[in-house]
């Protein structure tokens, strides 16, 4: 038994290795200099620079969260280098065959199947790899539905309206520490608008990639349904090994006007560190959807990765029947953290929300769910419903629970639910009796543990983060 | 820092008694201590702005209180005017095996053995809980000695006139196999502030029935706390009834210090117009086998506002513990508000853990059912108010407090009606 634990400790990080793109990085450091040569670098409009600019003044006055239950060190923004490019991208592939070979090899070791698999899977990938957007496939079949899919930098220049009225309006520009940063040096991301009464055609996709060493990643994302349209988005990301801590701050903003429904799963599965939980990514992202009249907006993530979390994908129930989901699977390991859950506000009359939140703590990891459901005075006849489970394995780990509940409206009904329990001795007894081996066992219970959540994940994806969750079981069963 | 918490340790360094060790470190930590805003956590809900307001002072002299008395309960009275230990309403006779004295009173020996059980239960994370151990001049010191049943519950009662201002402290001391029931009370009159401490440290197989009343209204500052260390197989139960104040907090903490204690909790709270009560509920599991079961419920009338915090805290070595919380709201209009937060955090693997919340209105066909049988609305409101409440009120061990506080709920009801 112990030789077997052993081995699968000592399992490497399968998607562990860097490749060898030449890059263009800045130096590490940020000034208003440095915001000024991305923007140079993206031949930004001048508002846009000045939108960054002044972000970046309110971010020099805020100060560095510390509520989260989470503990880093303290990380120096000026050691971060802000930008960095494939040089390739200079000459701008015109096609799939122009693009740098190493990258799509890249992409190959990854899995990610651009080219023919895409089509197959009928998968239009908007691939960032580290900051610019490198290959964007399938637009012409978009484009015949009307759907935008692009980098938001060529968002800025094609269709600075849509942007310039939607970017920053649901995560404002001082939301938080890090959103504050993003606004300022954000470099690439994706940018989705859906027409009206449009069902987009296919599911998007993006896969992040985190390459250059110090390279902090600022993606910005935003997507806007119109009135009565529909898309799924999907978004998952791994990344090399390396020895320093990386910083990612995302941010991501939905915008579903009446009607509309967005879809938005994550798998992640980014570098959580060594046995010591050196060098894993820091992921500290900001989501956040609004959702208009009779709107839906449903977060579905499947969070494997990184050393440290800290994400709450939220939603804003601003029209009156609007409804708001988040369905979370979080598994923590190693010496992993993660705190991590929701917030659902309600504003409008009838607004739903549900929230089941699944959490597995191994090893020495600790793992938090933090929530908010908040009934404001306007949300007459609204409904959330909310259940929290943690499973325990190992007697080294931490699972926390931390739901806060404001409620000022009478007629408005919260339900909260939360276990804590571990695989029991019975569970693990049937299993073996079976035939099967532990870590199989284990393997099996989990996967029953999270059938809630896996089962809203498009098909692709589930069985993506099936898989994952049992790799990154491995080892933790004793 | 508030002018008001200057002043209070302007005051704790003009003190000077056998507290003084005490006292000084309370000051110390005091003046490192941040003031609360909406960002600290543990005040988030609970602006201390009446605080900073209050007109309450030291107020001396003859007060001519007495404590209200419950009928069929014949307890041992200790009590508190104004801050101040009463002597002659408090009990003479002592049943044998139970020892009361005051601080002062007893030897240095003794002085030193107080001194250094102090705040070992309460927290020191608690700003009034150190604004108590810098303040308080009379501490009572109860204890029961080993295998001792106490049938006579002890009633401590604060008792407050107009405009006064009081901190008060008591240590329990139950020896092995003890048994007692204490009753913390509180009466006050307008404009008054007070902070009200007690510790208990029940020791192995000993077993302690708790009941804290605070039913004081209007414009008061009530803040207090009711600290409990449990050794092995040592059990309590607890039973809280509160209703609001210009702000009322009060904070309980459990440690789970040996193992196979259990620890029972039910806290009642009914709001109306626009007080607020905050209640904060901590359970330390730090050695395994320990049981926990809290029930806390709320009816939340007017603009009112209700805070809770429940946080079961389960340590690393705590295995096999089980613990359970629920925790339970009702609002009844539209301008009061309800801020609950049931935390868990668990660092043992084989424990069993669970807490529930629900924030909802009066089940609205069952006051319709109510009137189709030719009850009136405010009478419905009245009988399902009190179904959901009368359950936790039959838990009570002592039948006789169960009894008198009956009505008192039932009168507040009344008063509650929804607007």
């Amino acid at each position: 038994m112990t030789e077997q634990i052993d081995k699968a400790l000592a399992r490497e990080y399968e998607a562990g290795f860097v490749s060898d793109v030449e890059s263009e990085t800045f130096l590490p450091g940020l000034d208003e200099d440095v915001i000024r040569r991305i923007s140079g670098m993206k031949n930004e409009p001048e508002w846009m620079l000045e939108w960054r600019l002044s972000a970046f003044r309110e971010w020099l006055e805020m100060e560095e969260p510390e509520w989260a239950h989470v503990d880093y060190p303290k990380i120096d923004f000026q050691a971060i280098s802000y930008y960095s490019a494939p040089k390739s991208m200079k000459d701008k592939p015109q096609s799939l065959d122009e693009v740098d070979p190493e990258l799509l090899r890249t992409y190959e070791k990854l899995g990610i199947p651009l080219i023919e698999q895409q089509m197959l899977a009928g998968i239009a990938v908007d691939a960032v790899f580290d900051s610019v957007s490198v290959v964007t496939t399938f637009r012409d079949k978009l484009e015949e539905a009307g759907v935008i899919f692009c980098p938001i930098s060529e968002a800025i220049k094609k269709h600075p309206d849509l942007v310039k009225k939607y970017i920053g309006s649901v995560v404002p520009k001082k939301d938080n520490y890090y959103a504050a940063l993003n606004c300022a040096v954000f470099t690439d991301g994706s940018f989705v608008y859906i027409p009206k009464g449009t069902r987009c055609p296919m599911e998007l996709s993006t896969y992040f990639r985190i390459n250059e060493q110090n390279t902090g990643q600022f993606e910005r994302t935003l997507i806007i349904a119109d009135e009565g349209s529909h898309v799924s988005y999907l978004e998952g990301c791994t990344a090399p090994q390396r020895d320093e801590n990386q910083l990612h701050a995302a941010v991501v903003e939905l915008v579903a006007l009446d009607d509309a429904e967005i879809k938005y799963s994550t798998v992640q599965n980014w570098y959580p560190g060594d046995e010591d939980g050196k060098g894993g990514i820091f992921n500290f992202v900001t989501k956040r959807g609004i959702c208009h009249t009779n709107a839906k907006i449903s977060w579905t993530q499947v969070e494997t990765g990184s050393s440290v979390t800290w994400k709450y994908p939220s939603c804003i129930l601003k029209g009156d029947n609007s409804v708001g989901e988040f369905y979370s699977v979080a598994l923590t390991r190693g010496r992993q953290q993660a705190d991590t859950g929701t917030k659902m506000i309600h504003l409008g009359k009838n607004t739903r929300s549900t929230i089941i939140s699944k959490g597995i703590s191994a090893g020495k990891s600790n793992n938090s769910y933090r929530g908010l459901v908040r009934m404001n005075p306007g949300a007459k006849g609204a409904r959330n419903f909310t259940q929290c489970d943690s499973l325990l394995i190992g007697d080294l780990c931490g699972a926390h629970t931390f739901p806060y509940i404001e409620s000022r409206n009478p007629s408005a009904i919260i339900e909260h639910e939360a276990t804590t329990s571990k695989v029991s001795d019975e569970q693990m007894f049937l299993c073996r009796q079976r035939g099967l081996d532990p870590e199989k066992a284990v393997s099996m219970i989990v996967n029953g543990f999270c059938k809630e959540v896996f089962k809203e994940l498009p098909m692709e994806f589930a069985v993506e983060a099936g898989k994952l969750l049992e790799i990154s079981l491995e080892g933790s069963v004793g | 820092m508030s002018e008001w918490l200057e002043s209070a340790i302007t005051r704790a360094q003009n003190l000077n008694d056998w507290l003084a060790p005490k006292r000084a470190h309370a000051i110390e930590l005091l003046t490192q201590t941040k003031w609360p805003t909406r960002k600290t956590e543990a005040w988030r809900y609970t602006p201390l702005r009446p605080v900073e307001r209050t007109k309450a002072g030291v107020v001396s002299g003859d007060a001519n209180l007495s404590p209200e008395s419950i009928t069929g309960l014949e307890a041992i009275e200790l009590v508190f005017v104004n801050g101040r230990f009463d002597a002659t309403q408090s009990a003479k006779e002592l049943p044998t095996g139970l020892l009361v004295s005051l601080g002062q009173d007893v030897d240095s020996a003794q002085q030193t053995v107080a001194l250094n059980a102090f705040s070992t239960i309460k927290p020191e994370r608690h700003l009034f809980g150190l604004v108590n151990d810098a303040l308080a001049e009379d501490v009572i010191l109860v204890s029961v000695a080993e295998g001792v049943e106490i049938t006579q519950p002890i009633r401590i009662s604060s008792l407050l006139s107009q405009g006064a201002e009081s901190h008060t402290r008591v240590q329990v001391t139950l020896a092995k196999g003890a048994r007692l029931t204490v009753i913390e009370d509180i009466q006050a009159q307008g404009d008054t502030l007070s902070t009200a401490f007690v510790e208990y440290d029940i020791a192995a197989d000993a077993h302690l029935d708790h009941y804290r009343f605070a039913l004081q209204t209007g414009t008061n500052v009530s803040i207090g706390g009711s600290h409990f260390n449990l050794h092995d197989k040592s059990k309590m139960h607890s039973s809280i009834v509160g209703f609001g104040s210009d702000l009322s907090r009060l904070d309980t903490d459990i440690i789970h210090a040996g193992e196979f204690a259990d620890a029972k909790l039910n806290a009642i709270y009914l709001l109306d117009g626009k007080e607020l009560f905050d209640l904060h509920a901590t359970v330390e599991h730090a050695m395994p086998n320990g049981t926990t079961e809290e029930n806390v419920r709320c009816i939340v009338a007017d603009r009112a506002r209700a805070v809770f915090n429940g946080r079961i805290h389960i340590h690393r070595d705590a295995q096999k513990t089980l613990a359970s919380l629920n925790n339970r709201n009702l609002l009844m209009s539209d301008k009061a508000e309800i801020n609950t937060k049931p935390e868990l955090e668990i660092y043992a693997d084989d424990v069993r853990c669970a807490h529930g919340a629900t924030v909802a209105e009066i089940d609205k066909q069952a006051l319709y059912y109510l009137q189709t049988r030719g009850v009136s609305r405010s009478k419905a409101q009245v009988m399902l108010n009190f179904g959901f409440i009368n359950e936790l009120i039959d838990l009570m061990p002592n039948a006789a407090l169960a009894e008198w506080v009956r009505p008192i709920i039932r009168e507040r009801f009344a008063q509650m009606e929804v607007k």
